[in-house]
């Protein structure tokens, strides 16, 4: 038997009237079309029991509360926590972005230290019991020869059990230099000291306010507890309550404000003065409040009707005299008007004179301690671990000069100047600090004046950073000890900023810690322990987590089912008297007459070298305080903002003109402190001569997600310190645009 | 007619047979491929992690299917059980059945979940809801998933090497042919009886994400 | 149009957003993405490729430093009922694949990523941009694959993708109705991701149909208007505005044509 072309064929029609008729074609075809539909390269989420957990964000200073979403045993989605007082249920985008840190490819995943130049990124991994120990023998070196000032530490906030910790380490250990990162925080509780008496911290009733005048503050940009202005915003709004914003820029405050009154960028406390001004001209104060209740106002009217003209401030703030009389009756019109200020976010803490100023305007109308008012908050007194035995060591190192200089005769009013550490460094004729401690802030990156930073830095000669995820400050340390992400460890929170009660919030594992991680509180606590005597004794907790039980008392039963302690009656916790030395509200005491001496320095640079000024600006869309973007959040950045790798420079079309440049024209950007090359964006609502830059990009860290998308604008940006607080006050630069 | 055109027209002749030999051959071999080597192929036979005795925990247990395999307070189904529920009765070794002492020793003491393999797990693709069926339509289980509830053995799971989907998905057999309403879980089966019971068959994400 | 569309108790689920209180945050996007797995890029900058189902666009006046003006307009998918709600929306009548239907009961259009072959001419169809194509097939990082919400699919390349009004969290809420017996749905227990992430409140989600819903009179306010109306694609997303230019800017205008033509 031959198999000839016909047989062949023959064969092969048979194949097919076979194959036609076997179920072979059709059960192939249905299965390639769901093989298509698929892939199996396309991940598939495990399904499960979904279960809820609360707990605090820590994202900010905003202290909101969450809902997280598990399934199984994954965190899916964190919630804004439904009938939580700051936040009720609303949530922003960088706290809804949480599990992209907690699950991020810039989680720190064990103790790292430095293999190579700072900043390489060469780690070796070490164990937790190598790394104290190395930590331990360095700090026992700065005891043995008796330097042990040499010893610094930077924290985000100073409140709540973890950097109290830190403050009482460095105390018995013998450094006066625990410093807390800036802000308007620091701004306030010295306005509140030099005007009411201290200590405390300013709480704001919006709720009950019925006029905000908001001098820059970026009501709905990130100031103070976001989504707590977010939510004040909409019930302003509900209630036909007038919120008047006065910034340079349109931002998103000013946008969504009732009015937006343009200014000169600096000149702020002018026009707050200028408004006052008005009111007191035409008598529209609080009559008993002024008199009854406060000291020095006459003085202090005499000199403002004699130094303060109406026509000059409306010449130097660019603001209309009409304008500022119309502000000044609303004022004095409404009931519980409410001045606020500090820029933006409120990262830099700014000039006093202005937060004097317009908190002036809340005196006038007598609207303090008062419901709908501004009041000075008692801190809630719940650490009260044992007081602290000192050992000679650390009494001589506590009597030694703080190294910023804050609270010494140089700065008499400064808690903390964690902006003139570099200048400090940079000064030094002999090493001041030996070693750093950073916690939950990213000094590195978040100062202005990156140049400046990046130099002093390398007068460090041991950076440990406690940082869980891999951010600029811990990239430029000499060792990590990474602490749990807040999703997965124990911690009060404290009182958000601006709030107006005090409170304490409890965050809580919502997941067992992915990695090797150690909550910073039990490295100190472990640190302390290794040393003999007063040290180990001061820290006596078998760890943190029995310290923060032991701390909260009877509290931490309550804060476990509910997840906060908050006290709500205001006459309680709203102090009610003053406690300056007069025990009335200060117009004028010496230390007002000393400040209103000061005069903004100028700005560096000529104006014919740099003719514009630049302004940097928040954005909820871009992180800028201690966390960086994840990539979500960079996600929702307009491209008007950020363009591929280029960061967008606002520019008044009329400034542009008669630069000559157009949109998106890539131009370098000089200051006296930097350069940059940078795309322009036309932007009617910027005051022509001015532009604009956001905060937050140009990150040297978060991988493909952020690494250098952007230009950090710090690096463009001088500090500017002030001459009677020392405070950090850059609020803008000097600039030139040249074409590339 | 000349010798050879008659040879010409016997060798076509015999060519003819041998022609439609050729179509027999291609025709029978092709259908045993496609209906005896290809469902062998298509399918790789995979054994259950424990052998499972549906019948025995049955009888055991007051709340029939629903005892093991309930519904969350949320509404949602909890399929196959958790490590956590077997634990309540198998926290020690109870009988004598061998696959039973395994299943302590090896996931009960060792606190790993038992990589179960599902029969009637659906693609990805797939929103079902098991509540709305049981509860509201009171379909009984058996319906889809037929009597696996007597069961005294795990079958073996056979898993279609193309789509990774089980075997009960498609169904016993290769044509796709029914004897019974479990045997097929495809898109076709729901909405013959969706289209029977309600009307329509539904917009597509109703089973659908 | 089947006999089906006209229900008894159709649903018509649509949501009325408040631009005035709307503060161009993003909580809406993100709490969108976590929600839907959607998926992101080392670059998003290029905005029409940059898959957002929820999408905040920034107006502006155009006028002139110190008259501008600026606002925040969240744009999720329409869910367009289409003329005389009938369900031909631009996108459901050009699908040659049915990947995307509308649901009578609910008023929401679907897509089915499975059943889509990706020749976007839904894209094209759709007036507002509510659609999005996969050009390349999503990837998490190993360890985020640990956030992907196992109620939403994640979508393979070549598909096209859209809001779909959190349709899985009607399905869950269903079915916990279902367990307690019974049909209908409180307000509250279905709202999408993105109304109940916005800190501002500016999102109001519900049954337009239903009059106990906040929807059912809030749509009717003097100052709210739809995108494109003039289309009559018959969108169920309402916005409201106090701001003349801002409702003027919903809608397409020759230049010198009626300005009493807005609502």
């Amino acid at each position: 038997m031959k198999m000839d072309r016909r047989a062949f064929l023959s064969l092969g029609v048979g194949v097919a009237a076979g194959t036609t008729l076997s179920p072979l074609p059709w059960k192939l075809m249905d299965d390639i079309s769901i093989w298509t539909q698929n892939w199996s390269w396309t991940p598939v989420p495990d399904d499960g029991e979904c279960t809820y957990i609360n707990s605090v964000c820590r994202l900010c200073s905003g202290a909101c509360g969450i809902t997280v979403r598990k399934i199984g045993n994954r965190v899916v989605k964190i919630e804004g926590q439904n009938g939580h007082p700051i936040n009720d249920g609303g949530i922003c985008l960088l706290g809804l972005s949480s599990p992209q840190i907690l699950y991020g490819q810039e989680r720190v995943q064990r103790p790292l230290k430095r293999d190579g130049k700072r900043g390489e990124g060469k780690w070796i991994p070490i164990s937790w019991e190598n790394a104290i120990q190395e930590v331990f023998s360095k700090l026992q070196q700065l005891r043995s020869q008796d330097m042990p000032n040499r010893l610094a530490c930077i924290t985000g906030t100073d409140q709540g059990t973890v950097p109290r910790l830190f403050e009482r380490f460095l105390t018995v250990f013998g450094s006066p230099n625990y410093i807390r990162m800036p802000s308007i925080v620091d701004s306030y509780e010295l306005t509140l000291n030099l005007m009411q008496g201290g200590p405390s911290s300013v709480g704001f009733d919006f709720e009950s306010a019925d006029y905000i005048l908001s001098f820059g503050s970026g009501i709905i940009d990130g100031w103070t507890s976001p989504v707590r202005m977010f939510k004040l915003n909409s019930q302003w709004k509900d209630k036909n309550i007038k919120c008047v914003q006065i910034e340079s820029r349109l931002s998103n405050s000013a946008a969504k404000a009732s009015q937006w009154i343009p200014i000169q960028p600096g000149t702020e406390a002018e026009l707050a003065m200028g408004i006052a001004h008005v009111m007191v001209k035409e008598n529209w104060y609080h009559p008993d409040f002024v008199q009854n209740q406060s000291n020095g106002f006459a003085e202090w009217r005499t000199k403002l009707m004699a130094n303060v003209n109406l026509e000059h401030i409306a010449t130097i703030t660019g603001v209309h005299q009409d304008v500022i009389i119309q502000v000044a009756k609303e004022f004095a019109n409404a009931s519980t008007p409410i001045a606020i200020c500090g820029q933006g976010r409120g990262l830099i803490p700014g000039n006093m004179r202005e937060f004097v100023a317009v908190h002036t305007l809340n005196a006038l109308k007598g609207n303090i301690n008062q419901k709908g008012g501004v009041g000075a908050l008692a801190e809630l007194d719940y650490i009260d671990w044992p007081e602290v035995m000192m050992d000679a060591i650390a009494t001589k190192g506590m009597a030694i000069e703080r190294i910023d200089h804050a609270n010494t005769d140089h700065y008499p009013y400064a808690r903390y100047l964690m902006s003139r550490l570099p200048k400090v460094l940079l000064n030094q004729k002999e090493p001041m600090l030996e070693m750093l401690f950073v916690l939950r802030s990213n000094p590195y990156y978040s100062l202005p004046g990156t140049a400046i930073i990046k130099e002093a830095w390398e007068k460090i000669p041991f950076i440990v950073s406690f940082s869980s995820v891999m951010d600029e400050t811990a990239l430029y340390s000499d060792l990590i000890l990474p602490e749990p992400f807040y999703l997965e460890t124990y911690e009060d929170i404290p009182t958000p900023t601006g709030y107006l009660y005090p409170m304490i919030g409890l965050m809580r594992p919502v997941i067992q810690p992915l990695y090797d991680t150690k909550p910073a509180a039990d490295v100190l606590i472990q640190l302390a322990q290794k040393f003999e005597g007063t040290v180990a004794k001061a820290f006596s907790w078998s760890n943190y987590q029995t310290c923060l039980e032991k701390t909260l008392k009877d509290k931490w039963d309550t804060m476990i089912k509910k997840g906060y302690f908050l006290d709500t009656s205001l006459s309680q916790v709203w102090k009610k008297e003053f406690t300056t030395l007069s025990g009335k509200f200060e117009f004028k005491n010496m230390e007002l007459k000393e400040l209103e001496k000061e005069t903004t320095p100028e700005l560096e640079g000529s104006k014919e070298q740099y003719p514009l000024l630049l302004i940097p600006y928040d954005s909820l869309r871009i992180a800028s305080t201690s966390v960086a973007n994840p990539p979500f959040v960079t996600k929702t950045i307009e491209d008007n903002v950020l363009k591929q790798n280029d960061v967008l420079l606002e520019i008044n079309p009329i400034t542009a003109k008669s630069l000559g440049v157009k949109e998106h024209d890539l131009v370098e950007i000089t200051t006296p402190h930097g350069r940059a090359i940078v795309r322009i964006h036309l932007f009617e609502g910027i005051m022509p001569g001015l532009i604009a830059m956001a905060r937050g990009l140009g990150h040297e860290t978060g991988g493909d997600y952020l690494y250098g998308k952007g230009v950090n604008v710090n690096s463009l940006l001088g500090s500017i310190e002030s001459p009677f607080s020392g405070f950090e006050m850059a609020y803008a630069t000097r600039a030139n645009l040249r074409h590339v | 007619m000349t010798k050879g055109e008659s040879a010409s027209t016997n060798s076509s002749r015999g060519s003819g047979s041998i022609i439609f030999l050729f179509f027999i051959i291609g025709l029978i071999g092709s259908l045993v491929v496609g209906w005896i080597i290809f469902p062998m192929l298509l399918y790789s036979e995979k054994k259950q992690p424990i052998d499972y005795n549906h019948a025995i925990h049955l009888d055991a247990v007051d709340n029939g299917c629903e005892s093991c395999h309930f519904f969350r307070e949320d509404g949602t189904f909890s399929g196959i059980p958790k490590l956590s529920q077997c634990v309540d009765c198998h926290g020690e070794v109870q009988g004598s059945n061998p696959e039973e002492k395994r299943f302590v020793e090896e996931y009960v003491q060792k606190e790993t979940e038992v990589p179960w393999l599902a029969y009637s797990r659906q693609p990805d693709c797939v929103f079902f809801s098991h509540v709305v069926h049981v509860k509201t339509a009171e379909m009984k289980c058996e319906v889809c998933h037929g009597p696996i509830g007597s069961s005294e053995h795990s079958k073996e799971y056979e898993q279609n090497r193309i789509t990774g989907l089980s075997r009960a998905i498609w169904g016993p057999s290769i044509a796709g042919f029914r004897k019974n309403s479990w045997d097929s879980m495809k898109m076709d089966v729901c909405g013959q009886c969706h289209e029977k019971e309600t009307g329509s068959k539904g917009p597509c994400f109703q089973c659908h994400k | 149009m089947k006999e089906s569309s006209v229900h008894e108790n159709a649903k018509k689920y649509g949501m009325v957003i408040n631009l005035d209180k709307c503060t161009g945050c993003g909580s809406c996007m993100v709490a969108c993405m976590s929600e839907n797995n959607i998926p992101f890029k080392a670059d998003e900058t290029n905005k029409l490729d940059s898959i957002t189902w929820m999408r905040v666009y920034r107006l502006t006046n155009k006028e002139p430093f110190p008259k501008t003006e600026m606002c925040y307009l969240p744009r999720p998918c329409m869910h367009c009922g289409g003329k005389g709600d009938h369900g031909h929306s631009p996108c459901v009548s050009v699908c040659p694949a049915t990947a995307t239907d509308y649901d009578h009961k609910t008023g929401i259009v679907s897509q089915i990523y499975t059943r889509c072959f990706g020749c976007r001419y839904c894209m094209a169809a759709c007036p507002y941009r509510a659609r999005y194509f996969n050009w390349w097939d999503p990837v998490w990082p190993k360890e985020m694959e640990s956030m992907l919400n196992p109620n939403v699919s994640p979508r393979m390349r070549g598909v096209v993708e859209k809001c779909s009004f959190c349709f899985h969290r009607y399905q869950l809420a269903m079915e916990k109705a279902y367990l307690e017996e019974r049909r209908e749905l409180e307000e509250h227990e279905y709202q999408t991701a993105c109304t109940q992430a916005c800190p501002s409140g500016a999102i109001v989600f519900g049954d337009l149909n239903n009059p106990s819903h906040k929807v059912h009179e809030l749509k009717k306010h003097p100052n709210a208007f739809r995108l494109l109306e003039r289309l009559q694609t018959n969108p169920k997303v309402y916005y409201i505005s106090s701001r003349e230019w801002v409702r003027r800017s919903g809608d397409n205008y020759l230049i010198g044509e009626n300005k009493t033509s807005t609502k």
